[in-house]
Formats: C-alpha cells, sequence, structure tokens
C-alpha cells in the first residue's frame, strides 16, 4: 500500500473530477475477514522458513558457510565425474574395452564422496533447527498458533529432509542423468526409471536417519556448538563400538547395526545392489539392515516427540 | 483445520472472552491454580499477580498447551482442549521473554508468525507492514529484531501479536524492561489496540498501577487462586471518604474538621477526610463540614471529591485476606474458592462498605 495520493492533472480544477478521482490511503489497521488456511498452511509456511534459514537464505554470511561448504564438498564430485566422461570419453571407453574396470564410481558408491557434506550438514546445520527456536523463544509463539508439538517436528522434519536432500539426494542425481546424457548411464528408459527409483530411495533414506539422529542430539540442548559436537561424537563412537566388539571382541557381526555412521551407507548399496561399504557388513542379511535402520530412526524420533512433549514453552 | 473466525462472532455477540469455572492446574505436587472462577469479558483485562502466581499457567490453558488438572476454561466460546488450534489461530500471543532471532528482520518475522496463523503470503506481507507502522516501527521495519532497542523489541512483539487479526491477545508483562516514557507509549499502544483495532486484550502485569490506567477489567491471582475478577471501576470503587488538595492553610482546616469529629490525615496540603459513627448520627454531609471549614481558614481548594480504593490496596486486601484465610485466622475462609470473588469483603475498606458516595464537586 503507498501513502502517496496521485492526482490526476485533468481533474484539477474540477471540484467533480477531483472527487470522483480521489483516493484516500490509509495504513490503518485493518480487519482480516478472508480465508484463514489453517493447519496444512502453517506447517507449509514453517518448513519453507525453516528449509530458507538453515540454507542461510536471508541471513549474515557466516550463516550461509556451513550449508554452501556442504553443498561445494556433495556437488563438486559429480560435476567432476560427469565432466571427466564428457572430456575422457573414448579413453573411458577404450578402458573397458581393453577389459579394465569402470573407473567412474558406482551410484551407490558415490555416496561415499559425499559422506563428508553429509556430515557436515547433519552436525553443523540441522540442530540449528531445533535449538535456536529454544533458545530464542520462537517455539512459544509457534505453538501459541494452530501448530502443535507434533504438527511443529514434522514441519520441521519436512524442511530439514529437503534441505539434506539437497546433498544426500541432489547430487547422485545430477551423476546419474550426467552420465545417463553422456551415455554412461543405465541400459534403457527401463533401466534409468530404475535407478532413478533406487537413487531417490537412497538420497530419502540416509537423510531420514540423519535428520532423526540430530533432532535427537538437538532436542537435549538449546547450544548448537553443543548439539554439533555431541552428533559427530556420536557418529564415530557408535561405529568404533561396533568394530571394536566385532573384529576385537570376536561378538556376532550382527552387532555393526550399532554403526550408525555407516548403517545408512551399507543400506544405499543394498538398495543399488553393488558391494559393501565394509567387508565385515556382507554377512549381514538386507532385512537386518533395514530393520535396524528402521529401528535407529524411530527410536530417534520417538525420543524427539518424548522431549518435546515435556517441554514448557510457556516459561 | 477449518476456517474458524471465532474473532467477529464473540466481538459481535459480546460473550465472555474467556470463562473459568473451578479450574485446577498442578505441577506435580506444585499446585498453580486452585479453583479458579473468573469471567473475562470484551475489552483490556489485566491479569495481575505476583511472580509465581499463576498467570502465565493461565496463559498456557488459554492456548491449549496445558490441560487443566479439573474445572471448565472456556475461550472464545470453545474447549482449548478440543480445538486447541481454532482457538490458537483466532489469539495473539507476545510472550515475556525478550529474546526473538537477533538476525531476522522485524518485517520477515511479523510475516511469518502471520502466515503460520493461516494468512495466505501476499496478504501477510500487506499486514506486516501495516502493523509494524501501526506500533511505530515503519522505518525501522527492515531491521534485524537484534539491532533494536527493547522497547522496539516489545513493539515487534506486540505486532506479531496482532498482525493476523486475532480476536483475542495475550500479552504477558508487556512492559518489561521499559522505561517510564517507552512504557507510557507501550500502555497507549495496547489501549489503541483494544479501542481502535477491536481486538480483546488480556494484560498480564505485576504492575498494578499500569493495570489500573488501561484496563477495563483485572482479575487477580494470589497464590494460585482467583481473588478478585470484576471491572476496574467496581474494584476500585469510591468511598464515603473524601479527599481534598488546599493551596494553603491545610493544618487549620484539618483542625476545624475534627471539631466536627471526622477523622482527618494530614499529608502537606493533601488531606482525607473520613466520617466517623458520630459524623453519621449528626446527619451532617461531609461535602458542608469540608466547605466551611475551607471558608473559615481562608484556604482555596485544588480539588474536592470522593476517595476511591486504589487497585493497589485491592490488591493487598484480598491478598491479605487470603493469607489469613490459610492461617485460619479468618472465620469462614475456606470458602475463599467458592464465593465470587467479587463478593469478598475488603479488610482495610470494610467499614465503608455499602455506603453510597458523593460525586465529585
Amino acid at each position: 500500500m503507498s501513502d502517496a495520493i496521485v492526482p490526476d492533472p485533468v481533474a484539477v480544477g474540477s471540484a467533480s473530477r477531483e472527487s470522483a478521482g480521489a483516493r484516500i490511503l490509509d495504513r490503518g489497521y485493518r480487519r482480516y475477514d478472508g480465508e484463514r488456511r489453517g493447519l496444512r498452511a502453517a506447517v507449509k509456511s514453517l518448513a519453507v522458513q525453516t528449509m530458507q534459514r538453515s540454507l542461510g537464505i536471508r541471513r549474515s554470511f557466516w550463516a550461509k558457510v556451513f550449508p554452501a561448504l556442504a553443498v561445494v564438498i556433495a556437488y563438486v564430485p559429480a560435476i567432476v565425474f560427469v565432466g571427466l566422461s564428457v572430456l575422457l570419453k573414448d579413453q573411458l571407453d577404450q578402458a573397458i574395452l581393453r577389459g579394465n574396470r569402470e573407473i567412474l564410481p558406482t551410484y551407490g558408491a558415490y555416496y561415499g564422496f559425499v559422506w563428508a557434506a553429509i556430515l557436515v550438514f547433519v552436525a553443523f546445520v540441522a540442530p540449528e533447527v531445533l535449538c535456536t527456536d529454544r533458545r530464542n523463544g520462537l517455539l512459544g509463539l509457534y505453538l501459541a498458533s494452530p501448530l502443535n508439538r507434533d504438527t511443529y517436528l514434522v514441519a520441521k522434519a519436512l524442511a530439514v529432509t529437503g534441505a539434506i536432500s539437497l546433498v544426500t539426494l541432489g547430487p547422485p542425481m545430477l551423476y546419474l542423468i550426467g552420465l545417463t546424457l553422456n551415455g554412461r548411464g543405465p541400459d534403457g528408459f527401463d533401466g534409468f526409471l530404475l535407478m532413478l527409483g533406487r537413487t531417490l530411495l537412497a538420497g530419502i533414506c540416509v537423510a531420514l536417519l540423519h535428520v532423526s539422529l540430530s533432532f535427537a542430539v538437538a532436542s537435549t540442548t538449546t547450544r548448537r556448538a553443543a548439539a554439533s559436537a555431541a552428533i559427530i561424537m556420536i557418529l564415530l563412537s557408535s561405529s568404533i563400538f561396533a568394530e571394536v566388539v566385532v573384529n576385537s571382541g570376536g561378538l556376532s557381526q550382527n552387532f555393526l547395526v550399532f554403526d550408525i555412521l555407516f548403517l545408512p551407507f551399507e543400506l544405499v548399496y543394498r538398495i543399488f545392489g553393488t558391494g559393501h561399504v565394509d567387508r565385515s557388513f556382507a554377512a549381514m542379511s538386507t532385512w537386518t539392515i533395514v530393520a535396524a535402520y528402521a529401528a535407529w530412526t524411530l527410536a530417534f524420533a520417538a525420543f524427539v516427540r518424548y522431549r518435546y512433549q515435556k517441554i514448557d514453552v510457556t516459561r | 483445520m477449518p476456517d474458524v473466525s471465532p474473532s467477529f462472532a464473540a466481538r459481535a455477540a459480546g460473550d465472555p472472552v474467556v470463562t473459568g469455572r473451578h479450574v485446577m492446574k498442578q505441577w506435580g505436587s506444585k499446585v498453580a491454580l486452585v479453583d479458579a472462577t473468573f469471567d473475562v469479558q470484551p475489552g483490556i483485562t489485566g491479569l495481575l499477580g505476583a511472580n509465581g502466581a499463576g498467570k502465565t499457567t493461565l496463559f498456557g490453558m488459554i492456548l491449549g498447551l496445558h490441560k487443566p488438572t479439573g474445572g471448565e476454561l472456556r475461550v472464545l466460546g470453545l474447549d482449548p482442549l478440543r480445538a486447541g488450534p481454532e482457538i490458537r489461530a483466532a489469539v495473539g500471543y507476545s510472550p515475556e521473554y525478550h529474546v526473538l532471532p537477533d538476525d531476522m528482520r522485524a518485517h520477515d518475522l511479523v510475516r511469518h508468525i502471520c502466515e503460520v496463523h493461516g494468512i495466505p503470503r501476499r496478504e501477510a506481507t500487506a499486514r506486516a507492514s501495516d502493523v509494524l507502522w501501526q506500533v511505530g516501527l515503519g522505518e525501522e521495519r527492515f531491521r534485524p529484531v537484534g539491532t533494536m532497542s527493547t522497547g522496539q523489541r516489545q513493539r515487534v512483539k506486540l505486532a506479531q501479536a496482532i498482525v493476523h487479526d486475532p480476536a483475542l491477545v495475550l500479552l504477558d508483562e508487556p512492559t518489561d524492561g521499559l522505561d517510564p516514557v517507552q512504557r507510557d507509549d507501550m500502555l497507549a499502544l495496547i489501549r489503541r489496540v483494544s479501542v481502535e483495532f477491536g481486538i480483546n486484550v488480556i494484560l498480564s502485569s505485576h504492575l498494578l498501577e499500569e493495570v489500573e490506567r488501561i484496563c477495563d477489567a483485572a482479575v487477580m491471582l494470589f497464590d494460585g487462586r482467583v481473588v478478585a475478577s470484576d471491572r476496574i471501576d467496581h474494584l476500585t470503587r469510591r468511598t464515603e471518604s473524601l479527599l481534598v488538595d488546599l493551596t494553603d492553610h491545610a493544618s487549620e482546616v484539618a483542625d476545624r474538621l475534627r471539631r466536627h469529629a471526622v477523622e482527618v490525615e494530614v499529608d502537606g496540603l493533601h488531606l482525607v477526610v473520613r466520617p466517623t459513627d458520630a459524623t453519621h448520627a449528626s446527619g451532617v454531609d461531609l461535602h458542608d463540614l469540608v466547605r466551611d471549614a475551607v471558608v473559615h481558614a481562608g484556604a482555596g481548594v485544588r480539588r474536592l471529591g470522593a476517595r476511591r480504593v486504589s487497585l493497589e490496596e485491592v490488591f493487598l486486601d484480598f491478598g491479605d485476606g487470603h493469607q489469613h484465610a490459610h492461617a485460619g485466622a479468618v472465620p469462614g475462609a475456606a470458602a475463599l474458592g467458592d464465593t465470587p470473588p467479587t463478593a469478598l469483603p475488603i479488610a482495610g475498606d470494610a467499614l465503608e462498605a455499602g455506603a453510597a458516595a458523593g460525586g465529585d464537586r
């Protein structure tokens, strides 16, 4: 709304025409009798705003550093490999004809290159979306809206899953599409669709466990730095623990389900059906992997929900 | 959730905005609210009480965030537990704490809260600008909240609470941390929100003076109990006593009045004149006595009028009564919770109750 009253030059000097063309523009408080869009719109609005903030949009330079770093780490390998496949197409073809194995990584193995990006995102970006709201009191404002604790968490989870998909889903998709356009992708349209489905599933699976872990840790503290440190510690210590009890302790390899650092990546290999993230996982059945993955994800999610039911937001 | 605009029905009907009947709330072994019975009528209502009296707990229950341990609460005619999202869509809330996202621009924050309350984005953008203008932050609206003063942040909090055109706004200690000038501005703004914008306001405060200044009614909480709930002009009723402000000769006027068996308190040029049983028995009008004493003393009168009980006196009296009740010192104190709060006797001014007060002359 503008404050300016723009007179009609033709009407100047003519009272009747002045009044006919006059407009009163007021910046007063206005009643709102229009549509109120309810809970779904509230969830969408919060999810969009959270995703923007987690990516540093409309925020300071420093708030953009970690998301930008994660995106760069995740996409550079895909760009490099696709570039290599274009620039060295003939050499790569001849190498394969000579019986050498494919130099470019498999789709499942590509996650090894984005592992660091996922870690950066999970440890440094995701906790902020929960910690900050509790620290600065925005949680109280949200829960004084049509949102409740569950729908608030759903909106936050959607936002972070969407944001983290930039690194878990975007680069493998770029890699798949880049190679396909260059003639090095899956065979046929059916093959492409199958690989596309696997890529989508893998990206979402990797995102979900990491988001639930990140939220579980973030629900225990309002300090993002503390949450970041704890997430890294949990991931590394779980891997070390599983490695020790299986390899040094001689216990069943099923104890590798406690390795939540590599468990989601092993699931990715199983989805693509190409090898294992580590030979130790080879003895485990896919169903064990899937069950462990689901159990961890649900356990972390249940913990977050429990924590948020206990938070008193009006104090 | 259906499209709800309970604001407009409640405004039109003039029904109570919030009603509580024997509401109780316990946090573990700690009792936060005891048998709270009250009505909040349209307008501005002050929720008065010391820290820990249960004000914020009551706000949480109005928003449907806390489940009452007992009793019944209705907000805009709806049950907060069953219709929480619908109620919260039509209620604005400004919390007590001062922290807001420092790196977020005021306009972005207000627009976002408006959208979360269900207003479409384009409308929310326009309303955010308009409301920030209304609260006096027109030129500052694109500044990050972290760069704003305490007074400006309080205005941002108020703006986000009213941006979606709520039927009811809950303001938790809205003048906390403000200097006297900022406090006056904020109180005037809150009055505008109710009178000009037509939004019902419940204002939580422990400052009696500000509630007395701008509120139409008050609900007084003491140690989790509602000890009074009524219109301010009923609570601060006129008494039989007179307030007399003189230009000079105060002690001479006081002496002359005392000769007529009248109690007089002198504070500089300020007199409080109270009738006694003897005054009542003589049938003499207190105003006439004051007039005669002033004329004989040759004093000038700046002000002469019926003395009102201040909200502070009311609160302290109710508080005393409540404490006595718990100590077993007041007979019948067990009925505190069952008795309509406005019917409670006021310890200090009970002698004056029921007497007709004369108007200002």
